[in-house]
């Protein structure tokens, strides 16, 4: 149905003097959603999740990548072959075809037939001065999709499809509970029979019993009319209820993604499994890993893998700068390991993969503390080799690897290292 | 053993241009010394009041037709409350104000010191415009000047012999407090004892650094006359009158006093698990993270040993990871501290990780209360039962909602509220206001369906 | 599923408007006023004969000289039982006794038309090039936002005058200079009030399902954005008045072109008040102000009916 390939959005901050750094909101995702599918994009806020609901459903155009809409399975694979085969030719050709940041306006706005959203906020998705029936009608009025008169007629079936009165076409969005109003969102959303919809926590702002109204009408109309739904969310325990696939993302991009059943019961990337436990569930006390520290900032986000400052098993080449060990190996060279080294001892990052800390030549002493340490301190793991130079040990570290989607024997595919096909397991450093 | 806190058949109702509000409609709850209840329920049902009522901290257009806050054996709602009585329908939001102001004032002592809140919006409750470390000093100036005092003066006795002695003590007896605190009397060094256990008590320093540290504890640069002062505050709790007025030494004292706040907030903020104290310190709340934020609101409503903390939503604002971290956090402090804690939240999940008992609320009503795993294994009230199997669980249990609306709380159904959405409702029930009945081991429910027949 | 308190949701929102404004009671003073004189402007505009006036647009009836030729160079009287205002006299032409109420009411309509057709074209005019520029963006916000800035750098006493002498000094013109000066506010405002409304996520679900610029503009964003842009009319026709009547009374206007307008009025009667006549001056003075103070206070009330806080 929709497949978006190497998706970017770098939003750019303006700085004082037009500087060139951006936000990078999302960052080389990889999403497919099929026909009659519905797909979970699971994340923590900043995670980018949606914004990339709005490129999808071009309210926002993307910095970088590929949206290839209403595509038939054969074209696809066609699309991917050729890719892999970097067959600049065929890729256009097909793209040409099927993309959707290559449409016209015009042709955009019969596209959008075919796709709508709602929205998380029940009182702001509506326009407060429009009738109900006008909220409902506008897509179909907007995209052609029907006459006015059958229009206001669809709107009343949609009220009684969402489970409205159809009296309340003349009310106004101020005059409903909230659950109510989510309820005009999703009629107004599938009132020109789109193939797509994108739902944006749809059930976030709602009580829990209204929320599990709204839930069971998303299940009962995505059964009746085989719409494929993108369901963006941070609550787990809705994706697990209404989703075939799940997609994780965090900072931006995409962590591990697979069947529901799979990665919620089974979770294989280090923040899936911290995300799962961290949900409190009732009558299970689990044993929980919590994560240190918090989601980074995007504008410069940390190197390769972006979860590796928090992430408890990482290891040499997950991304481990020289700003980060330094940071971490001076709090212990000043705290737990005073009694060696004392005050004279200053450490200083230089560069991307060394460090020097001056005033001490113990490079023994120092490798041996970095193997105690480095279970609990994962940056101490990047350190590669350790030599005295000039009067002041030299610390160096491993070249980080950017990860990429790595299948897992299970058929889903893990962004993380430890998965990588041709890794040998994480050794002892230095 | 008595509750902590007995809220007794309390009521509220808010005056607005759109009609009476009636927020409350009897309340009854108590809160057991050193346990954590949470208080759960949707939109509406008046937890958020409840906790606003306890800390006095209603708008002026809420009047208390009823009811009682006990704490300490004294009534804090009583004068609004007789103010309403008094004047019955003509209830005047201006006159009212100036009830509350009288209520604020007997209510400064107990505030932040013996009773203190956290809020949901840590953003909003942090002053944007002032260092961390300020408002934590703050909070203790404001309530506890002393202990301030009592610092700076111990660390102005304390001769580089005298800690020696201190950090042989703490060898000896593995930092053991009673002996230190004997040891602090009998040298003078009242006020030293948590600094030193502080220092001691770091796992993520050497001892020969933790030697360093205590012995850096010595000679606050203090002159005389500040001295003289801090003296007499650490004597009688407040600056003596004379030197108030004189606003050039309150000054100097209030400054010196801010900065021990400083110090002390650095201790707090690092018990609760904040790296790098020193320099959150000297930050403002716009550089933390979310979860760093709600920390140093905790830490704010810990500073001064209350007996009683309310978290207003504690987790609601923040990520499901750092939720996780507040989550553990909140049950490290419970033990290590002697309050009692009233949770209120509307993810059942959150309280059952946390709370001892959890009370259920509806239009203004505790339907229920009851220990943790019984209120969630075995729900009495229907409207409990109805709520739990509405929580989506990740084995995509199916998931009903419940039919109906929440009422209008100007216009709250007679008998029980929940009646008109009941699916076991009976002629008691339209008519009489169910009351709390006993069930089972320590359980109320008010619904008539578990009269004793 | 709709209860009896939602069916009378709407019918409950007016009457609540009507609450609210009724609770502030110098709003109420302002509104009674402002009654007053609206219901001066509309029966001289109509029947002017009921209030005994004639000839509403002249400040001076034709052949007034010859039937009342007493009035020849008759000083002003101060104010009686039958002249309740006192008469005027229009030194220059040396006509007198002219009923300074009757004067004062054909005034006030003139002024009242006059403020609003300058405030309804200004705000006109300025909001929809605010709305559209706050939405479109880029450049145009720039062109519209400079092009505001300059407007503001000039005072607007100094621009009506200047505008007044290239395009000449009548009546019309004044109200067309203080249309120019006027719209730059509204732009702003309504710019303003678009850019945080077009944040609002009906805005984006109305892109989503395909409503093109124009629509979201007209459809979505002009409705949300006109209430407080009413309010802000009622309040600056107050304000307008006390302008441009202050224009004519520092003599915009040319001083043999008789308009029964109060500032110019209140011109005239400068010279004459000197001389011992104080009501030539204080009785227009007076009347601009009341009118421009009851306004504000009726705006302040219709301010607290907009703002959902205060409402409740």
């Amino acid at each position: 149905m929709i497949a978006a390939y190497g998706l970017s959005k770098f939003f750019p901050i303006r700085g004082a003097f037009r500087s060139t750094t951006s936000l990078k909101a999302v960052d080389d995702v990889g999403l497919k959603i099929q026909n009659e599918q519905v797909v979970g994009l699971v994340g923590e806020s900043g995670s980018g999740k949606s914004t990339v609901g709005r490129c999808l459903i071009r309210l926002l155009k993307p910095t970088e990548g590929e949206i290839l809409f209403d595509i038939p399975d054969s074209e696809l694979v066609e699309y991917e072959k050729a890719r892999a085969e970097d067959a600049t030719k065929r890729v256009d050709a097909i793209a040409d075809r099927f993309s959707l940041l290559r449409r016209s306006s015009s042709e955009l706005r019969s596209l959008r037939r075919l796709a709508n959203i709602v929205f998380q906020d029940p009182y702001s998705s509506l326009n407060p001065r429009m009738r109900l029936a006008d909220i409902i009608t506008e897509p179909m009025l907007s995209t052609r999709f029907c006459t006015r008169a059958e229009a206001e007629i669809r709107a009343r079936e949609l009220l009684r499809e969402v489970g409205l009165p159809e009296f309340f076409e003349d009310r106004y969005p101020h005059e409903l509970s909230g659950g109510q109003r989510q309820r005009v969102a999703i009629a107004r959303a599938i009132s020109t029979n789109p193939k797509l919809l994108i739902l944006d926590e749809p059930t976030s702002a709602l009580d829990v019993s209204v929320q599990a109204q709204i839930l069971n009408l998303l299940r009962g109309l995505q059964e009746k009319y085989g719409i494929s739904m993108l369901l963006i969310t941070h609550n787990i325990a809705v994706v697990a209820y209404l989703a075939e696939y799940v997609y994780v993302m965090y900072a931006g991009k995409i962590m591990e993604w697979g069947e529901k059943g799979k990665v919620l019961r089974d979770p294989q990337h280090p923040y899936t499994k911290a995300l799962m436990s961290s949900v409190p569930v009732i009558g299970e006390t689990m044993t929980r890993t919590i994560l240190r520290g918090d989601p980074p900032n995007l504008v410069s986000p940390p190197i390769a893998c972006r979860f590796h400052p928090r992430c408890p098993v990482a290891f040499e080449v997950c991304g481990w700068s020289a700003e980060e060990v330094a940071e971490d190996l001076e709090y212990l060279l000043a705290g737990k390991y005073y009694e060696g080294f004392g005050d004279a001892v200053s450490v200083i990052a230089e560069g991307e993969r060394t460090i020097t800390i001056q005033g001490t030549t113990d490079a023994e002493r120092i490798r041996e503390l970095v193997g105690l340490e480095n279970e609990e301190v994962r940056s101490l793991k990047s350190v590669e080799a350790i030599d005295v130079s000039d009067g002041s040990t030299v610390v160096r570290l491993h070249e980080p690897v950017e990860p990429e989607m790595y299948p897992a024997p299970d058929g889903r595919q893990v962004k993380c290292l430890l998965f990588r096909p041709d890794v040998s397991p994480p050794t002892g450093n230095a | 053993m008595s509750d902590a806190l007995a809220i007794r058949d309390l009521q509220v109702h808010f005056h607005t241009r759109r009609g009476l509000y009636k927020a409350l409609n009897g309340v009854n709850l108590g809160l057991r010394r050193g346990e954590v209840l949470g208080i759960a329920g949707e939109s509406g049902c008046g937890k958020t009041t409840l906790g606003l009522a306890v800390m006095s901290l209603l708008p002026r257009n809420a009047s208390i037709p009823g009811g009682k806050v006990i704490f300490d054996k004294k009534d804090l709602v009583n004068l609004p409350r007789e103010y309403s009585e008094r004047v019955g329908d003509r209830f005047n939001p201006k006159e009212n104000e100036r009830v509350l102001r009288r209520v604020g004032k007997a209510m400064t002592r107990i505030r932040g010191r013996r009773i203190s809140m956290v809020f949901q919006e840590p953003m909003t409750s942090l002053n944007p415009v002032l260092p961390i470390g300020f408002q934590v000093a703050e909070a203790i100036y404001v309530h506890d000047p002393a202990l301030l005092a009592r610092r700076v003066l111990s660390r102005s006795k304390a001769t580089p012999a005298l800690l020696k002695e201190l950090m042989a003590l703490l060898v000896a007896t593995h930092g053991d407090e009673a002996s230190l605190r004997k040891f602090a009397a009998e040298h003078g060094l009242a006020g030293i004892e948590e600094q030193a256990l502080f220092i001691w008590n770091r796992g993520d320093i050497h001892i020969s650094r933790k030697e360093k540290a205590i012995r850096a504890l010595s000679g606050a640069p203090v002159n005389r006359a500040e001295l003289k002062i801090i003296e007499v505050v650490a004597r009688t709790g407040s600056i003596p009158p004379q030197y108030a007025r004189v606003p050039v030494l309150s000054r100097i004292v209030r400054r010196v006093l801010i900065k021990e706040g400083y110090r002390k907030a650095r201790e707090l903020l690092t018990s609760l698990g904040i790296h790098h104290a020193e320099r959150v310190v000297k930050m403002y709340p716009h550089e933390l993270s979310g979860g760093m934020r709600q920390r140093v609101v905790i830490a704010i409503a810990l500073a001064n040993n209350p007996e009683i903390v309310i978290m207003d939503e504690p987790t609601s604002a923040v990520d499901v990871t750092v939720q996780a971290q507040i989550l553990e956090l909140v049950k490290r402090i419970r033990t290590s501290v002697s309050a009692s804690f009233i949770v209120i939240s509307h993810d059942l999940a959150v309280l059952a990780e946390v709370c001892d008992r959890i009370a259920i609320m509806y239009a203004g009503r505790v339907v229920e209360v009851a220990p943790t795993d019984q209120i969630l294994q075995k729900p009495l009230h229907p409207y409990t039962q109805l709520l739990i199997s509405a929580i989506p669980t990740l084995e995509a249990k199916p998931v009903e909602g419940i039919k109906g609306d929440v009422p209008d709380m100007r216009a709250v159904p007679v008998g029980c509220a929940f009646h008109p959405r009941c699916p076991f409702a009976f002629e008691k029930c339209h008519e009489i206001i169910p009351i709390d009945l006993p069930h089972g081991n320590d359980q109320l429910v008010a619904c008539w369906l578990y009269e004793a027949k | 599923m709709a209860t009896v308190l939602e069916h009378k949701a709407r019918f409950d929102e007016l009457k609540l408007s009507a609450r609210v404004f009724f609770a502030n009671k110098t709003a109420v003073a302002g509104l009674v006023i402002f009654l007053v004189f609206m219901g001066d402007a509309l029966i001289v505009q109509i029947a002017p004969g009921v209030l005994g006036v004639t000839y509403p647009n002249d400040v001076i009836p034709p052949q007034f000289t010859q039937t009342n030729p007493e009035c020849d160079n008759m000083p002003p009287e101060p104010p009686s039982l039958s002249h309740p205002f006192g008469t005027f006299e229009y030194g220059q032409q040396g006509i007198g006794c002219l009923d300074l109420l009757q004067l004062v009411m054909k005034a006030i309509r003139i002024d009242i038309a006059i403020a609003f057709f300058i405030v309804l074209v200004g705000a006109a005019i300025g909001t929809l090039l605010g709305v559209v520029s706050g939405y479109v963006g880029k450049w145009l916000d720039e062109v519209l936002m400079r092009v505001t800035d300059v407007f503001f750098s000039v005072p607007f006493l100094i621009l009506a005058l200047a505008v007044g002498y290239v395009i000449g000094r009548t009546l019309f013109n004044m109200a067309l200079a203080l249309i120019i000066i006027w719209w730059p506010l509204y732009a702003r405002y309504g710019r303003s009030l678009t850019l945080t409304t077009k944040e609002a996520t009906f805005i984006e679900s109305a892109r989503a399902s395909g409503s093109g610029r124009l629509k979201i503009m007209f459809r979505h964003l002009l409705p949300n954005v006109l209430p407080p842009i009413l309010v802000q009319i009622s309040l600056d026709v107050g304000t307008v008045i006390l302008i441009f009547s202050t224009l004519a009374f520092i003599g915009f206007l040319p001083s043999n072109v008789l308009v029964p307008e109060l500032g110019a009025i209140a011109n005239f009667g400068l010279d004459l008040a000197p001389l011992g006549f104080w009501w030539t001056v204080v009785v227009p003075g007076g009347v601009i102000t009341s009118f421009a103070l009851a306004v504000n206070l009726m705006g302040d009330g219709l301010r607290d009916v907009i703002d959902p806080r205060r409402r409740s």
